[in-house]
């Protein structure tokens, strides 16, 4: 690094420095006025010591403190260059927020709530316990398979705690059961719409509380997989109603299930033509085009846009494939490998789901989808108003 | 093919694992959208002219944000009152951005009587509080600027004692000795003492560093209460470099000796900056919003409401939103437009402090 300031002389007993601005020391001081004095045009002698630190000693004119830019050495101290161009030395450690923020949010742990959607006997249960590698669907909890069909959608949700090197996870599973299994499937979707609703309504009443939980319990859907029947036609009229209505208010990702019914070609050509159906009735999927941030976000999110729907297999039984304990499913004609990438794609989805976009469903289910029904009850009633803690009334809901 | 880099995030022990579902990428997550979005800092600095605050911004933060300031001799200071001068600057690194606002006081315990000295500083605290609370409440929440004060570094004179009461439960209160080189170090030990003594009588609530998890280790534990032991830190600040035991340092030169700011055993600078940037920056944050902003607003409204209801006689506090009916509508409007006239005062009374500065 090179020095900008004048060399240092051995230090004499020292001189004060008096720049010309300042008056008579303030009572309260007893120290003769210290800094480098009131104006950066002021230049003093060159043998004035010890060197004020910023000098502008060789150049005039630094003006106003602009935007300080770090020089990145590798690991260690980082120095700063003032607009004037002299250099401050040392490293502050604002960098370490970022642990900071590390440690509370693994104190803290955090919630996820993801919803599946889809006819009976595509696999929702045994996918989302795929993906999270625990027992963590409605199946789980104890209800029996052979349930009869119920007369309207029931949505029922199922939590459970996960714990992964060091950071916990609420999840919650939501399922629809019922969801297109009637003849006629009329406003399927109603029951499904209210629930999301009903969760965005409880975040904004905590919101709007006198008092506020410190971290207020989040219910809301943050991603709703759509589970996609793998005919090899097209899409169903009840999956575009579906998607249509509520990709407006919750993440959508739709997925082809069980897709081991399709050789790699057929699956290709159903991609297309579902992709193509999804484009002209105009419904926005997760990642939606419009909330890229960025140019780095758009090329990352185009090329998983490309790639939806996943084609999914799910399974929850183990099988020894070439010395190796995997996931499948056990046929006479092979073994499906459900994270086997050349068999389906069961593990892009959890890879983008989970390891790389989280945060972000997360993010833009508060940012988006809850601001846009928080801003619809706003001016429905003419404004929020704020609730007491105690002595409210029952709600409607 | 879509790929992604994020496995390299990932703990070794947990890449190899069977089980392994990868939420845990969770903080890297959100890491990495911290980072793109950077982070701002509101740190108000208040005690009585000459105290060093500005020198010791500087040294902390390792800029020159005082390089233009005129300073006032004291006929001039007789008539002027506090003010309220920001500061903002952007620091970068390492990849981290953050928006740092300084805050000043100038003017602070200037005046012969100093009895309302309190009231700008106050005033400006409850005002950025209510500009997050109309942000909070409106309905364009996306761009929220936060300019709330997350710390406020008190300078108690080293032969003197100030008052934080006014401030105490407005704002992180950080009380520092200033200009700490002019105490041996027994004089600081005995106004360390004397000043917590009067921080416990009182009733002074200062921030309180948060407790150590159990799960830390044992050298992090004894950093953290050595920290604790040492508060209120003495400082020192200083804007010159000097040669000092063969190293180039930020320090003081006497003729008696040469104080360095970052030897340990001459100040608590070191202490200061570790707390305040490397250890404790979100816990500032975090408590304004959790504490200070959420007293602030529930104070607010519990105003707001019981004004609606002494206005209209009304039995019972504002009902609950799901059951909008004439007379709910009406209290709400009659809020809205309460707000809308404090809001238009302290427009009036920004653009009066803006005039003075003219």
């Amino acid at each position: 690094m090179s020095d900008q300031v004048p060399p240092e002389v051995r230090p004499k007993p020292a001189v004060p420095a008096k720049p010309p601005n300042v008056g008579a020391p303030s009572p309260s001081s007893a120290f003769p006025p210290q800094g480098f004095g009131g104006g950066g045009a002021s230049s003093l002698p060159p043998s004035a010591i010890p060197v004020p630190i910023g000098s502008h000693v060789a150049s005039h004119g630094a003006g106003h403190v602009g935007g300080l830019a770090a020089a990145h050495n590798g690991g260690h101290a980082g120095s700063h260059r003032s607009a004037g161009g002299s250099i401050l030395l040392g490293y502050i450690g604002i960098d370490t927020i970022i642990e900071q923020m590390r440690k509370k949010t693994m104190k803290t742990g955090f919630d996820f709530n993801i919803m599946v959607v889809g006819n009976s006997g595509l696999g929702k249960s045994t996918l989302v316990n795929t993906l999270f590698k625990s027992q963590v669907s409605r199946r789980s909890a104890g209800w029996a398979r052979d349930d009869k069909i119920p007369k309207t959608v029931e949505i029922k949700a199922v939590s459970h705690v996960l714990e992964e090197g060091g950071v916990k996870m609420k999840l919650t599973v939501v399922d629809t059961p019922g969801f297109g299994d009637l003849i006629n499937n009329d406003n399927c979707w109603d029951p499904i719409s209210k629930y999301i609703n009903e969760q965005y309504e409880k975040f904004l009443k905590e919101e709007v509380n006198i008092t506020r939980k410190k971290r207020i319990p989040d219910t809301r859907v943050h991603c709703c997989i759509y589970f996609i029947s793998p005919t090899g036609h097209s899409l169903r009229s009840l999956d575009i109603e579906f998607m249509k209505r509520l990709s407006h208010s919750v993440n959508i990702i739709p997925i082809i299930a069980k897709s081991d019914t399709m050789t790699i070609e057929e699956r290709l050509e159903f991609k297309q033509r579902v992709r193509k159906e999804l484009e002209m009735a105009g419904i926005e999927f997760y990642p939606q085009k419009e909330f890229d941030e960025d140019m780095e976000d758009k090329s990352d999110n185009d090329k998983i846009r490309e790639a939806i729907p996943f084609a999914v297999v799910g399974s929850d039984k183990e099988y020894q494939v070439n010395g190796k304990r995997v996931l499948g499913r056990k046929t006479a004609w092979g073994i499906v490998e459900v994270e086997n990438p050349n068999h389906c794609e069961f593990a892009l989805l959890r890879d983008f789901l989970i390891r790389s976009h989280l945060q972000d469903l997360k993010e833009v289910t508060h940012n988006i989808h809850y601001e846009t029904y928080r801003a619809k009850r706003l001016n429905e009633n003419g404004g929020l108003h704020p609730i007491s803690s105690n002595g409210t009334q029952e709600s409607n809901l | 093919q879509y790929n992604h880099n994020i496995n390299h995030n990932l703990p070794l022990n947990l890449k190899y694992e069977k089980q392994y579902v990868g939420f845990a990428t969770l903080p890297n997550q959100v890491h990495r959208k911290s980072v793109k979005k950077g982070f701002d800092f509101t740190l108000m600095v208040a005690g009585e002219s000459g105290m060093g605050k500005s020198t010791l911004v500087n040294s902390l933060f390792l800029t020159d944000l005082y390089k233009d300031r005129k300073l006032l001799n004291a006929e001039e200071r007789i008539n002027q009152t506090v003010e309220i001068i920001k500061h903002t600057v952007d620091i970068e690194e390492k990849g981290v951005k953050l928006k740092l606002t300084i805050v000043d006081t100038p003017g602070f315990g200037d005046a012969v009587n100093n009895n309302e000295c309190w009231k700008p500083i106050t005033d400006y605290i409850d005002q950025q509080f209510e500009q997050y609370f109309r942000d909070e409440s409106g309905l364009n929440r996306k761009n929220i600027q936060d300019n709330r004060v997350h710390c406020c570094l008190y300078f108690i004179p080293p032969f003197g004692h100030g008052c934080m009461k006014a401030l105490h439960e407005k704002v992180n209160i950080i009380p520092l000795i200033a200009k700490a080189d002019c105490l041996t170090p027994n004089e600081i030990k005995k106004l360390k003492d004397r000043i917590r003594e009067e921080i416990d009588k009182f009733g002074i609530k200062v921030y309180q560093f948060p407790e150590c998890d159990s799960d830390e280790d044992e050298e992090f534990k004894q950093l953290d209460k050595e920290l604790k032991e040492c508060t209120p830190f003495a400082v020192i600040g200083s804007n010159t470099v000097v040669e000092a035991r063969g190293q180039r340092v930020r320090g003081r030169l006497y003729p008696w000796g040469i104080v360095e700011v970052e030897n340990q055993s001459h100040c608590d600078f070191v202490k200061l900056r570790n707390m305040l940037i490397r250890s404790h920056m979100h816990d500032l944050k975090d408590v304004t919003c959790d504490v200070h902003y959420e007293n602030y607003r529930a104070q607010c409204i519990q105003e707001m409401t019981s004004k609606l209801t002494q206005d209209n006689r009304m039995e019972s506090p504002i009902p609950i939103l799901s059951t909008p009916d004439v007379e709910t509508e009406k209290l709400i409007k009659m809020k809205d437009e309460e707000l809308k006239r404090m809001q238009e005062m302290l427009n009036k009374m920004q653009q009066q402090m803006h005039d003075k500065d003219q």
